[in-house]
């Protein structure tokens, strides 16, 4: 009992995080009606700021630092590492949130994964990726309750973030600006007519966020050390806890925070003991979770707040794509010829942009078509990678019978993923899919009983006595599998161009438009949904397998959470709505042929990350169309003149006849 | 014809919390047959159309052609036969007009995308839809994205996507709203001829001259409750009908 | 009463959603202490013309003058803090807030006389503080949203569609308390009504909109006096029946 107890109180550092950052997140959703997926970024940076002041008395912007000589003080740190991160919560609105806050659900998602992106590339740019020591200043000892030592620590630093998340509970209960904020949450026209602004609503929340987080962080990391990764992303379970708490009450946030904490240290004392399966000691502490929260949101998850905007939102425009067969052909041996006339990293950098599109493509279907945003998207193709390296290896399963037989049971995973999607939608379903995606990865891809450390070997494809496999001798990239990758991907393409231009794609569409006035013209809503889950996870599932035949084996670091969110974030750069935006997504996709030059003749490689993540955020707020949109766009600007240049030439005939009134 | 044709609604009851949006309403709509339903703002008119869709919860009977429907969701209601527009509009932006009309014409499911990645792509449908833009007047604008159309142009289509691929009855949410005096009579003959091919229609509007002209039979709601049934022209000259739209003289000249 | 400059004028005003005006060309000034009531049945652009009035959306054409200022750059929440208040035609209420909340946000600074002063009027809500205002019925609602624009000292007050749901007893009360309140605070009234009769026995002036057109605007006495003339009016009959369409060979 004893010991339980110490576990549980361990647990109160990672509760501490998790309330930091869910009562920001709760902050800005409320001020905002936006998820801001960087929350975890933005307070890892303001950690990072106390940590390098202490240690070396610089103090690091994110261009140029100026070195204090000496130290400063514990106090004097602290001050200007909260400060950095009030100006860095100011900054994220006006910069990133306030130019997309009339922008679509998916612009706004894709944003703040951007700065999420963004900001983990700097920290890591700035500080270096190694773990940092922080100071603890908070005093240490322990008591001794029911025979076992409990360390006082972890229970000062999680009161110290209770009483933060009871300051913001009051702000918002108490204050003029917090009523307001809250005001604004339900009816934000009504707030404008009182005479407040949403802006700076927005604003003071975001930098009341960045505080609170910060301080979490800098707490917590005192106990285990600084690391940019793990503590980023521990805004996912912070998500998850904030779901729980109905992303309005700060009570229960405290609550299920402080839980989740807990019971992922208990875990931690439950896998050590003897009776517990070998298979289940890692990933335990992420997927029970996941599973409670999406129990909790099914049953709940259709009264979740949704904040009304009276704005009717642009989509971004899906152009219905016809079979061309002479653009298709001559893409083809483009690209044939392309990987002939290459070799060795080069031709391994185009194989792997072709097999970047086929990912990029299954986020067209899902979120270009269908209009639901899913980050599972990597753990799908991780998953049926998985199975390959099974398939192909331990069961002896034969090329392509593997590989198709794989892609379905990813494709069986998405159509499970599709379920919260009955009930939930926009950011809410990106944290599902975002915490599922999170929960596959650690249970299956970090579990050393179900992928050992010495990798998951994938057998070489063959066909017909044909040998496709990656690589022989020091030829590290053949050409016959080029070619085997081009063939799939065309095939792949291929099917989604029948079923974008046919009933199903059309189908898409109507969901994505609206639903009930698809479900109106006698449109079944959820089995449509079943069906583009299952048709974008059945790609993802194809491209998992790819990428597993041309790694030689299941390389868990290709398909991690922050794998997955840079798939997102080149999907929507290249196009989310189009071919050509996942072709172009391809191509600039991380380890895809523009990465292997950046990294190869620019030697700009470490700073891949961080364009990306500001190319992101630029083109949600200018561009939501895309690369590929925006060139249609001005390819369609041209033909358009060159028309009107022609029609002025004739006499404008047909305008006259289309204007007389229509008779009965 | 038998009895049962059409749509019968008995005695639907909608209730949000403790308000009672729709207390106990009754209607019929034969074949070809327009029926008025007209309220001042918020009476439950479109409360009413929810309930007969299937988009919001309600107690009571609803029959079409003799089916009890009240029990499916609203995708099989539309395929049987029970079809609707919305008051805002609600088509599909950036799908053309005839795209829109498709949607509600074909069916998706596993089947159809089986069919779209192996088999040959259906012409058919085609000329439901043609005969549908035909019905409406609005062949013109076939390949033009919904959003660029007109908002009297956006009603049609809506009407037209309702009533593509056949219905039984036509459920119209304010067709007239926001249209000009002009395009609101086009609309009247455009309703007329519909009905007379077959469907029966349920007209909502505020448009009280688009209503009384066009109209067979009116039923007038007020605070969720029916006050009127009957012949449109005893509805402008019934006393209660002309309080619940301008309010009753009152002695409110005393104050 | 002499003739003070307008609080509010409006002069051509053509507003509408994507480049598509559901009102057009309406003109009215509103003087303070004075009551202008806009008439019409629903679609036929009277809350279109608000939402332009107080810079929700933008013009298309005319020009609106507050305080004897063109609207420019002005953002809705400024012009609300000058004295702007519109209540909306969904009450403008935030349900899970209390009335107190609602009070607390209305007032800029904190003036328990005025407070007291406001509340006194509606006295169905002193007792109901901390009820949160999706819990009230729809005649206190509709109370609180007005003693919160009152609360905001406003110079120009507008109300849309007051009478929305309410029983007609509760509207015979509250209409006629703005009347009053208008003239003895010099606050200028706009009054968006479907309930002409009511509206009009407290307004100065009405104007009848009707398919996004002023068709009818007149001294609200007269109005009254020639019932007939506004049913027409209001409904398209009789002087204000349409053309026959052209061209229709019935």
């Amino acid at each position: 009992m004893g010991t339980v107890l110490q576990f549980v109180v361990l647990g109160l550092g990672l509760g501490a995080v998790y309330i930091g950052l869910g009562s920001g997140l709760l902050l800005v959703h409320r001020a905002t009606g936006m998820i801001n997926f960087a929350q975890g970024a933005i307070a890892t940076w303001g950690a990072y700021v106390f940590a390098e002041l202490r240690n070396t008395g610089t103090l690091v912007f994110p261009i140029g630092s100026v070195d204090l000589g000496e130290p400063p003080s514990t106090a004097t740190s602290l001050v200007i590492a909260l400060a950095t991160a009030i100006a860095l919560g100011f900054a994220v609105h006006y910069l990133a949130f306030r130019p997309v806050r009339q922008n679509s659900v998916l612009a706004q998602v894709v944003v703040s994964v951007a700065l999420l992106i963004t900001i983990q590339a700097l920290v890591v740019l700035r500080f270096g990726p190694n773990k940092v020591d922080v100071e603890s200043f908070v005093p240490g000892g322990t008591v001794t309750v029911l025979g076992a030592s409990i360390p006082t620590r972890e229970l000062l630093i999680a009161l110290v973030v209770v009483v933060l998340a009871a300051l913001v509970w009051c702000y918002l209960r108490f204050t003029r600006i917090g009523i307001a904020t809250r005001a604004a949450s339900e009816n934000e026209r009504a707030a404008v007519l009182m005479g407040f602004s949403p802006s700076w609503l927005a604003a003071i929340a975001q930098a009341g966020a960045a505080f609170v987080g910060t301080v979490a962080v800098i707490l917590a990391s005192s106990l285990t050390g600084l690391n940019a990764d793990y503590f980023g992303l521990l805004v996912i379970p912070a998500l998850a806890v904030l779901l729980v708490a109905r992303l309005e009450s700060i009570p229960i946030l405290v609550v299920a925070a402080i839980g989740l904490g807990s019971f992922q240290s208990l875990i931690g004392l439950l896998v050590t003991q003897p009776w517990w399966p070998v298979w289940a000691q890692s990933g335990l502490d992420q997927v029970i979770p996941f599973a409670v929260v999406m129990v909790i949101l099914f049953v709940t998850g259709n009264r979740l707040p949704t904040r009304g905007s009276t704005q009717q939102i642009r989509l971004p425009d899906v152009p219905i794509p016809r079979m061309r067969p002479v653009v298709a052909i001559g893409l083809l041996v483009a690209a044939g010829v392309a990987l002939a006339l290459t070799e060795g990293t080069i031709r391994f950098g185009l194989t792997t942009s072709l097999i970047l599109s086929l990912l990029a493509l299954s986020y067209v279907v899902l979120t270009g078509y269908l209009g639901q945003i899913s980050l599972a998207q990597s753990a799908f193709a991780g998953a049926a990678g998985f199975v390959l390296s099974k398939a192909s290896v331990d069961w002896g399963v034969p090329f392509p019978v593997s590989m198709i037989l794989c892609a379905l049971l990813a494709t069986a995973l998405g159509m499970l993923v599709a379920l919260p999607a009955f009930r939930i939608r926009g950011a809410q379903l990106a944290i599902v899919t975002l915490a599922a995606g999170l929960g596959i990865e650690r249970f299956i891809f970090n579990n050393y009983s179900l992928s050992p450390p010495e990798g998951n070997p994938i057998a070489d494809a063959s066909l017909f006595g044909l040998d496709l496999a990656v690589r022989e001798g020091r030829d590290l990239s053949r050409l016959s599998f080029s070619l085997m990758v081009l063939v799939i991907v065309a095939i792949v393409v291929w099917i989604f161009v029948r079923v974008a231009s046919g009933d199903m794609g059309r189908a898409f569409l109507a969901v994505r438009a609206n639903e009930r006035a698809a479900e109106s013209s006698g449109i079944n809503v959820r089995r449509t949904k079943v069906i583009g889950f299952a048709l974008s996870a059945f790609i993802a599932g194809i491209a998992g397998c790819l990428i597993g035949f041309s790694r030689g084996q299941l390389s868990a670091e290709s398909f991690t959470v922050m794998a997955g969110l840079q798939l997102l974030a080149v999907a929507y750069l290249g196009g989310i709505t189009t071919i050509g935006g996942s072709l172009v997504a391809g191509l600039i996709g991380p380890l895809g042929i523009s990465y292997v030059l950046m990294r190869g003749f620019l030697d700009l490689g470490e700073y891949y990350e961080l364009v990306l993540g500001l190319a992101l955020i630029l083109t949600a707020i200018l561009n939501p169309v895309g690369i590929a949109g925006a060139t249609h766009h001005q390819i369609e600007f041209i033909r358009r003149k060159l028309a009107r240049r022609r029609a002025d030439a004739a006499p404008p005939v047909d305008v006259a006849l289309r204007e007389e009134p229509t008779r009965v | 014809m038998s009895d049962t044709h059409g749509l019968y609604a008995r005695e639907l009851t909608v209730r949000y919390g403790g308000l009672v949006a729709n207390s106990a309403v009754s209607i019929t709509v034969r074949p070809g047959e327009i029926v008025g339903l007209i309220g001042p703002n918020g009476a439950g008119k479109t409360t009413f159309v929810d309930a007969l869709t299937g988009f919001t919860p309600m107690t009571g009977e609803i029959t079409l052609d003799g089916r009890a429907i009240d029990a499916l969701p609203p995708h099989e209601r539309r395929a049987a036969g029970l079809s609707r527009t919305w008051q805002s509009g609600e088509l599909f932006g950036n799908l053309s007009t005839t795209e829109n009309l498709l949607v509600a014409t074909r069916r998706a499911g596993w089947t159809a995308l089986a069919r779209d990645v192996f088999g040959r792509h259906r012409r058919t449908g085609r000329e439901v839809v043609d005969a549908a833009l035909e019905m409406v007047g609005l062949v013109d604008v076939a390949d033009t994205l919904a959003r660029d159309l007109s908002l009297g142009q956006q009603k049609l289509v809506g009407v037209a996507r309702a009533a593509a691929g056949g219905c039984t009855v036509l459920l119209l949410d304010e067709p007239a709203a926001g249209l000009d005096s002009m395009e609101s009579r086009a609309l009247a003959l455009r309703l007329r001829s519909i009905a007379d091919a077959g469907p029966g229609i349920l007209l909502i509007d505020h448009d009280m001259s688009l209503v009384l002209n066009v109209c067979d039979r009116v039923t007038v709601l007020e605070f969720g409750k029916q006050i009127f049934t009957g012949d449109p022209g005893a509805a402008r000259s019934d006393p209660r009908v002309v309080a619940a739209y301008l309010g009753t003289p009152t002695e409110v000249g005393h104050v | 009463m002499s003739d003070p400059s307008p609080v509010l004028s409006v002069d051509g005003l053509t507003a509408g959603y994507n480049g598509v005006p559901a009102i057009r060309d309406l003109s009215f000034a509103v003087r303070p202490g004075e009551v202008v009531a806009l008439l019409g049945p629903n679609g036929a652009g009277k809350t279109t013309s608000l939402l332009a009035m107080v810079g929700l959306i933008p013009l298309l054409g005319g020009e609106v003058q507050v305080f004897g200022a063109p609207l420019g750059r002005r953002r809705p929440h400024q012009l609300a803090r000058s004295g702007l208040l519109l209540v909306p035609d969904d009450r403008g209420l935030f349900p899970a807030l209390s009335i107190r909340e609602h009070m607390r946000l209305a007032a800029t600074k904190r003036d328990p006389r005025h407070e007291q002063e406001v509340l006194e009027k509606f006295p169905a809500l002193l007792d109901l503080g901390s009820r949160r205002s999706g819990l009230l019925s729809g005649g206190e609602q509709q109370m609180l949203a007005i003693a919160k624009a009152l609360l905001a000292r406003p110079k120009v007050l507008i109300v849309d569609e007051m009478s929305l749901g309410l029983a007609p007893k509760i509207v015979q009360d509250l209409l006629p308390m703005i009347g009053n309140l208008a003239r003895a605070d010099g606050i200028g009234v706009v009054l968006v009504e479907q309930h002409i009769e009511l509206a009009l026995s407290v307004a100065d002036r009405g104007i009848v909109v009707s398919h996004g057109r002023a068709v009818l605007a007149s001294d609200a006495s007269a109005l009254l006096a020639d019932r007939d003339l506004v049913e027409e009016a209001y409904f398209g009959t009789g002087r204000f029946a349409d053309p026959e369409p052209v061209g229709d060979p019935a």
